[in-house]
């Protein structure tokens, strides 16, 4: 009996595989033939231009049936039975897997072997790369390129500044970590900044530094300026001096837009903290209170040790903030003015895409170094999460 | 039965494509305008072309200008329409060198409005001795001023270097700044280094700076530099302008608090909609500087180009041909306040910023696109950091022109 339910298993098993071998055959037989142009004849939409056809959706459905009949597939080989629980997580794991491979790990080596060549971004019209080999000259540029030194001295000064956050985001929690009437709404305002995107808080800084309408300009011209009456008859302001024009100088570019990303990372900071003194244990308090521990010692030896994972957190997602300043850079100022606000991030988009300019060898350059700066970052990140397991173990 | 079955779906197929072959007259084409104006003319254009040609399927495709020069790159090396606009002199350099555009020299010399009506913009057109597009408008740029400022300080328009820095000197006396300028963007800074180089070293060394024949440390770039210096030193330029863009500098220029603005003419429309009238403003040459030197301008085109993957390429030359012609050309340029690069096209007489327009540039001894259009994309952006850099700080002159050579090294290999 046990014998023969085997072997219909065993038959029934193998034709699913067979049917889902068959089905990811046809799929991606299928994909072969999914053109622009046939498309358009057979949804009769010939007139359409070829951006509306919908090419891309026909091809991902085929691709997404094929990987589900190949997980249909696998699932009924013997070879899984017998291994299922080693073989299980991976097969779960496959799809980002690949995913992670085709969108972050080979650009990263595609971008490296690009530094290594000039190149403008085109392919001719036959689909063949224009592009040239020029070996380290890229990198040679790069390190003597004032604008590279620049970008650079700004991530620094981005990484530095930025961590005020954390002291900042601390101080605010400790403040707002109190019950009086209303005080889930007080916490809700000092969130808020978060809650909006950057592209936002962008341009309402860029806006309040304007010296000609901004908020910061008002307050100037509270104490230098006077209204006059201009040669047509319209009123005009005259300052002496002049209020500051905080993005348009080289000097304070760089520290204008620092403090706008910091209003908001304060703020994630802020939650992250309120979060963390919501557990501290009131028994260690106690105690402390006992021993005779207060104020400043009770904050350093008592609630700050309590508090280090959120500390950890904090200071990882602000790192990752002050790296991704992009953003801010783009909306405020463009790298401007003349690149004294890039940061390599931006100066790398500036040369590769930015504007046409079309230097892809010299961007995918600053993008190696990037990349070489951050694996440092990452590095010591990963150890550290490896030794935590290790520790919790 | 069996045969019959088959041999009516064969002639069902056959006839399918027989029919599809006579009605297979398609035409695609892409714009990058959504502004009102020139959407309308772009749109009436397409509209006349259908009228004209009811047997071609046009299809009209519209875009934002500024996401238009990222995308044209997949357009023109994957789903390429049939016409596709984009800027003339260096900046379809890229395009064409990679073989992306179109060859259309056979068009130029046989249609009649291409062979004649078009010399003056003809060389921006061309590169390696080959014509790669059809400019459909250009505008002139120029000095904009407050003639009522002018005119309250009996001031006149400037016709010498030495003139015009005279009416800075007074019009500071009076407490008006003399020029306005949006340096945010870099691009207006660029509009006046060319005006001041081509009054200062002449067309051709425009062209030579551009192509990177002259090197930037060269005496003849350097002495357009002193002259700039000298221009922000007596015509003071607004003091914030790296954090404004072209549009917030009319501002002081609307309120009477500056006087004069380097710019293009496309920028009229957003004075009058500031509340200036045509009795306030006016337009005046920039003056000339070195004596006796041939007169060239700034005169940037837009233009129509056929991807060298276009799949009507028939129907795609005639729609060329079709903007070509001088009825199009003016009704297009009538619209959207520019002018037509076709010689008999009409202009719109009421305008009087068109009509100097088209007196200054139809008496020019050579027309210039813009810096940032003459000069490969890398270049010009590196180049326009620079005279940014050089009007916030004019003390930086030699280390900016030492970078600017290294980068010219660079990119003209």
């Amino acid at each position: 009996m046990t014998s023969v339910a085997a072997i219909d298993r065993f038959a029934t098993s193998t034709k699913r595989a067979f049917v889902a071998a068959i089905v990811i055959a046809l799929c991606l037989f299928a994909l072969q033939l999914v053109t622009i142009e046939g498309m358009q004849s057979w949804l009769d939409v010939s007139r359409q231009s070829a951006a509306r056809v919908p090419t891309f959706l026909v091809r991902i459905s085929l691709i997404i049936c094929a990987v589900a009949a190949a997980f249909v597939f696998v699932t009924s080989l013997s070879f899984y039975k017998r291994n299922k629980v080693a073989v299980a997580p991976w097969l779960f794991l496959a799809v980002g897997l690949v995913l992670f491979m085709i969108y972050v790990i080979v650009p990263i080596f595609q971008s490296i072997s690009y530094s290594f060549t000039r190149w403008d971004g085109l392919y001719d019209i036959n689909g063949v790369w224009t592009g040239e080999w020029v070996g380290l000259h890229n990198y040679k540029l790069l390190f003597q390129d004032p604008n590279f030194y620049t970008s650079l001295k700004n991530n620094l000064l981005w990484l530095l500044l930025f961590m005020l956050a954390v002291p900042l985001g601390l101080f605010i929690a400790l403040f707002l970590n109190q019950t009086v009437t209303g005080i889930r709404m007080y916490k809700s305002l000092f969130f808020f900044p978060f809650v909006i995107s950057q592209v936002v808080v962008g341009l309402i800084f860029t806006w309040a530094y304007n010296p000609e309408f901004g908020l910061l300009s008002e307050i100037w011209s509270w104490f230098f300026c006077e209204t006059k009456t201009n040669i047509v008859g319209n009123l005009t302001r005259v300052c002496s001096p002049e209020p500051p024009s905080i993005l348009g100088d080289e000097d304070t570019a760089t520290f204008g837009i620092i403090a706008a990303g910091l209003w908001p990372q304060i703020a994630y900071c802020m939650i992250l903290y309120l979060t963390g003194l919501n557990n501290i244990s009131s028994d260690q308090i106690e105690a402390g209170r006992l021993d005779g521990a207060k104020g400043w010692k009770m904050l350093r030896h008592v609630i700050l040790p309590q508090l280090k994972p959120a500390t950890f957190i904090a200071i990882v997602v602000t790192v990752i903030g002050a790296l991704r300043s992009f953003d801010m850079i783009a909306t405020m100022t463009q790298g401007g003015p003349y690149g004294s606000s890039n940061v390599l991030a931006y100066y790398m988009y500036d040369q590769a895409v930015g504007e046409g300019v079309g230097r892809y060898g010299y961007g995918s350059a600053i993008a190696t170094v990037l990349f070489l700066i951050m694996l440092v970052y990452i590095s010591y990140f990963l150890w550290r999460m490896y030794q935590d397991e290790v520790e919790a173990r | 039965m069996k045969f019959n079955l088959k041999h009516s779906i064969a002639s069902v197929v056959a006839a399918t494509f027989m029919s599809s072959a006579a009605l297979a007259s398609d035409l695609i084409i892409t714009f990058d305008d959504l502004n009102p104006d020139k959407k309308a003319a772009y749109e009436a254009a397409v509209e006349a072309f259908k009228a004209a040609n009811p047997d071609i399927n046009v299809t009209a495709n519209n875009g934002d200008r500024e996401a238009h020069k990222d995308s044209i790159r997949n357009a023109l090396q994957n789903d390429a329409p049939d016409v596709i606009t984009w800027y003339p002199g260096n900046r379809m350099g890229p395009f064409v060198d990679a073989g992306l555009f179109m060859d259309i020299s056979d068009l130029w010399s046989s249609d009649p409005n291409l062979a004649d009506k078009f010399n003056a913009i003809k060389p921006t057109m061309s590169r390696d001795g080959k014509q790669w597009g059809v400019p459909y408008s250009y505008y002139q740029w120029g000095v904009y001023y407050r003639k009522d400022i002018y005119d309250k300080l009996g001031l006149s328009e400037p016709a010498t270097w030495d003139e015009l820095l005279g009416n800075c000197d007074k019009l500071k006396e009076a407490g008006v700044t003399p020029f306005t300028i949006g340096t945010k963007f870099l691009w207006t800074a660029a509009g006046v280094f060319d005006y001041l180089n081509l009054r200062t070293n002449g067309y051709d060394v425009h062209n030579d700076l551009t192509a990177g024949n002259i090197k930037y440390t060269d005496d003849r770039i350097r002495a357009t530099f002193a002259n700039w210096e000298e221009m922000l030193d007596r015509c003071t330029f607004v003091g914030t302008h790296a954090t404004m863009s072209w549009q917030d500098a009319i501002a002081p220029f609307a309120n009477g608090d500056a006087a004069m603005y380097v710019m293009g003419n496309f920028s009229v429309g957003q004075y009058k909609d500031a509340g200036l009238t045509d009795e306030q403003i006016d337009f005046f040459q920039f003056p000339e500087i070195t004596e006796g030197l041939p007169r060239a301008e700034e005169a940037p085109a837009d233009a129509f180009f056929i991807p060298a993957n276009a799949k009507n390429v028939e129907n795609a030359k005639k729609f060329l041909a079709f903007v070509a012609t001088p009825e199009v050309q003016g009704e297009w340029n009538k619209t959207i306040g520019q002018l037509p690069p076709n010689s008999d096209a009409e202009i719109n007489s009421d305008d009087k910023f068109i009509v100097e327009g088209m007196a200054t540039l139809s008496t020019a001894a050579g027309l210039a696109q813009f810096y940032d259009r003459d000069a490969p994309a890398a270049m010009a952006s590196e180049g326009m950091k620079g005279f940014q850099q050089f009007m916030l700080d004019p003390s930086k002159l030699d280390e900016i022109l030492e970078n600017l050579d290294k980068v010219q090294e660079e990119v003209y290999k």
